[in-house]
């Protein structure tokens, strides 16, 4: 990992392959995925600016302070986490970490939460007028009680609410959908139908881990969301049949993304672009490495890089 | 026939990592970032106690910038166990850093098996140190595997002019810190569970604190209902109270929101707002 990053990484660097993501252009396919993005955090480590699309944490309308005690547990290849969306709400997001992501020029998607639909109402409202340039609905979260994966494994609720929210804003709109469901384009259609612009998959899938020597789970929530490379085959499979099920919905696919060349497996797949999560958890210049692995990995690939720049996808 | 003494020597493919990397935070820090997750040689490996390694590593920007109570983020070479392991960071040596870590799982058990001329990733130094600008007669109260904050304290405060150290280890049995710490603190007490516990020594040392020209402030990482005692002792002689926390990490460096804790200022993270905090901050009395 540390030993494939290019020294050249912190350099000014000129990207060759843009996508188009729901008529935003991305100077590159590579976003940060929301929960594992915190700008005061990563600010430290490069210039986030450089990447196709910055998707920060999500901001409910007011404070939340998220899950008591343990909340993360390691698994193989991946981490198992149950934050429950800990945030500084909607009013200090748009006062600090928005205002200074643009600043700096990055592309902002703003990344909602709410506990139930009016919560989803007012921050969609708030954030209308803001400079965030797209917004993304968190109908996926598997660690709150209300909200969250309860309205995205409902597809009735789901087109409730994205039905509403569609009415309050014209900036473009991204559902990101869990993977916890049987079939994911029942949700995916549903999103599509009641007017999102585009898709985000997949959220983390449900998992724990037990400590063996008191035999209680690790975690104090019980269970937590699955995140890391172990996920990626998962992802794939579900932009895949997204893809095949909606041939023209812009999407965004995650799940398990460390490297360009597994970022360049979910184009293959369909995906209009890419997010990276878990890896900056380990390595938290991860998404701006990817972006420059999948760059070059695109030079070689004209007809994909075509496509992409097009708005269009490769299947 | 003689035999040599064992030289670490590192394989050339790992060379090639180290120089990599060399090269990579060079550039980071030139261009005003913060040096990534990189690879770094281990120069030492030694088991102090059953299951208790420290651990030295050649790394030129941890051993210039690190200060007490910082940690540094540690990576297995398994594609399994991709999260890091926070090690606080102990004695500095021109170049070489120095980590105490028990085995505690799989993790650190592949830690614990690598030698020196081994190679292994780390990322840091992270997290806010203990804040020692005050002239003090700091109290360095440590229990198991809470002493290597404390040693970096005792050899940071080593170079003040104006402060001193008093260290007081609490172990289990072996006493296997102290000879470390004794090379920085003014003063080295100790004691293990046969006799008590920390606050018996804090109890006889009471006197001696009081009389000293500088006020006391306590510094202290340890088990948690050690670090609870300490607060109660120290809030009735209203001695100010700084705390090395743990909590089981994702990042490290603020980015996840996983390891929090309850403050008077609400849930913050352990660290990157931490792991550093007053008692006041902790509300414990």
């Amino acid at each position: 990992m540390s030993d494939t990053t290019p020294i050249d990484l912190y350099e000014p660097y000129e990207w060759k392959h843009p996508t188009v993501v729901a008529g935003v252009p991305w100077k590159n396919p590579v976003g940060t995925a929301s929960g594992t993005f915190q700008f005061a955090a990563v600010r430290w480590f490069y210039d986030v600016s450089q990447l196709g699309a910055v998707c920060t944490k999500g901001v409910s309308p007011v404070p939340w302070e998220g899950n008591p005690g343990v909340r993360t547990a390691e698994g193989p290849a991946s981490n198992v986490n149950a934050v429950g969306l800990q945030n500084p709400g909607v009013d200090h997001y748009l006062v600090d970490d928005l205002p200074k992501l643009k600043k700096i020029g990055a592309n902002v998607i703003s990344n909602v939460a709410g506990r139930c639909d009016d919560d989803y109402a007012e921050v969609v409202a708030k954030l209308a007028d803001s400079p965030a340039d797209m917004l993304e609905i968190n109908v996926s979260c598997p660690n709150v009680s209300h909200g969250g994966m309860s309205v995205g494994t409902d597809p009735v609720a789901l087109s409730k609410l994205i039905t509403r929210l569609r009415k309050l804003t014209d900036k473009p709109m991204i559902v990101k959908l869990t993977p916890n469901v049987t079939d994911i384009t029942v949700p995916a259609r549903a999103a599509v139908e009641a007017g999102a612009d585009a898709l985000s998959l997949i959220n983390t899938i449900v998992g724990m881990r037990i400590n063996t020597r008191t035999g209680k789970p690790i975690i104090d929530h019980v269970t937590g969301g699955v995140s890391g490379p172990a996920v990626l085959p998962i992802g794939l499979a579900r932009v895949w049949q997204v893809r095949t099920a909606l041939p023209d919905i812009p999407i965004i696919g995650l799940g398990g993304i460390d490297s360009g060349e597994k970022a360049l497996e979910y184009l293959y797949a369909g995906a209009n672009a890419v997010e990276v999560g878990a890896a900056a958890l380990f390595d938290p210049i991860a998404p701006l490495r990817v972006a420059r692995e999948l760059d070059a990995l695109l030079d070689e690939r004209p007809e994909l890089a075509a496509k992409l720049a097009a708005g269009k996808t490769w299947r | 026939m003689t035999t040599d003494a064992f030289i670490p020597t590192v394989s050339a493919a790992d060379r090639a990592k180290l120089e990599h990397s060399e090269a990579l935070v060079a550039s980071a820090v030139s261009h005003g970032w913060f040096p990534p997750r990189h690879t770094v040689e281990i120069t030492g490996m030694r088991e102090l106690d059953t299951n208790v390694m420290c651990m030295t590593i050649r790394d030129p920007y941890i051993a210039q910038h690190g200060r007490p109570a910082q940690f540094v983020d540690f990576f297995t070479h398994d594609p399994m166990r991709l999260m890091p392991r926070p090690f606080g960071i102990g004695e500095i040596n021109g170049d070489e850093v120095s980590f105490i870590f028990a085995v505690v799982g799989e993790g650190t058990r592949q830690f614990a098996a690598m030698r020196a001329g081994d190679v292994i990733d780390v990322l840091g130094p992270l997290g806010r140190p203990f804040r020692t600008k005050e002239d003090a007669n700091y109290v360095l109260v440590a229990g198991g595997l809470g002493v290597p904050p404390v040693i970096a304290a005792a050899q940071h405060i080593a170079g003040l002019e104006g402060s001193r150290s008093t260290a007081v280890f609490g172990y289990r049995k072996n006493h296997f810190a102290d000879d470390i710490v004794a090379r920085y603190a003014d003063t080295v007490h100790s004691i293990d569970e046969s006799e008590g516990n920390v606050i018996t020594v804090l109890d006889r040392i009471e006197d001696e604190l009081k009389a000293s020209d500088l006020p006391p402030v306590i510094l202290s990482c340890g088990p948690m209902p050690m670090m609870k005692a300490i607060a109660t002792w120290a809030a009735k002689r209203d001695i100010p109270c700084q705390f090395s926390l743990e909590q089981r990490m994702g990042c490290g460096y603020g980015t996840c929101v996983l390891c929090t804790t309850d403050t008077v200022d609400g849930r913050l993270k352990v660290c990157a707002d931490g792991p550093v905090f007053t008692r006041e901050q902790l509300g414990w009395e």
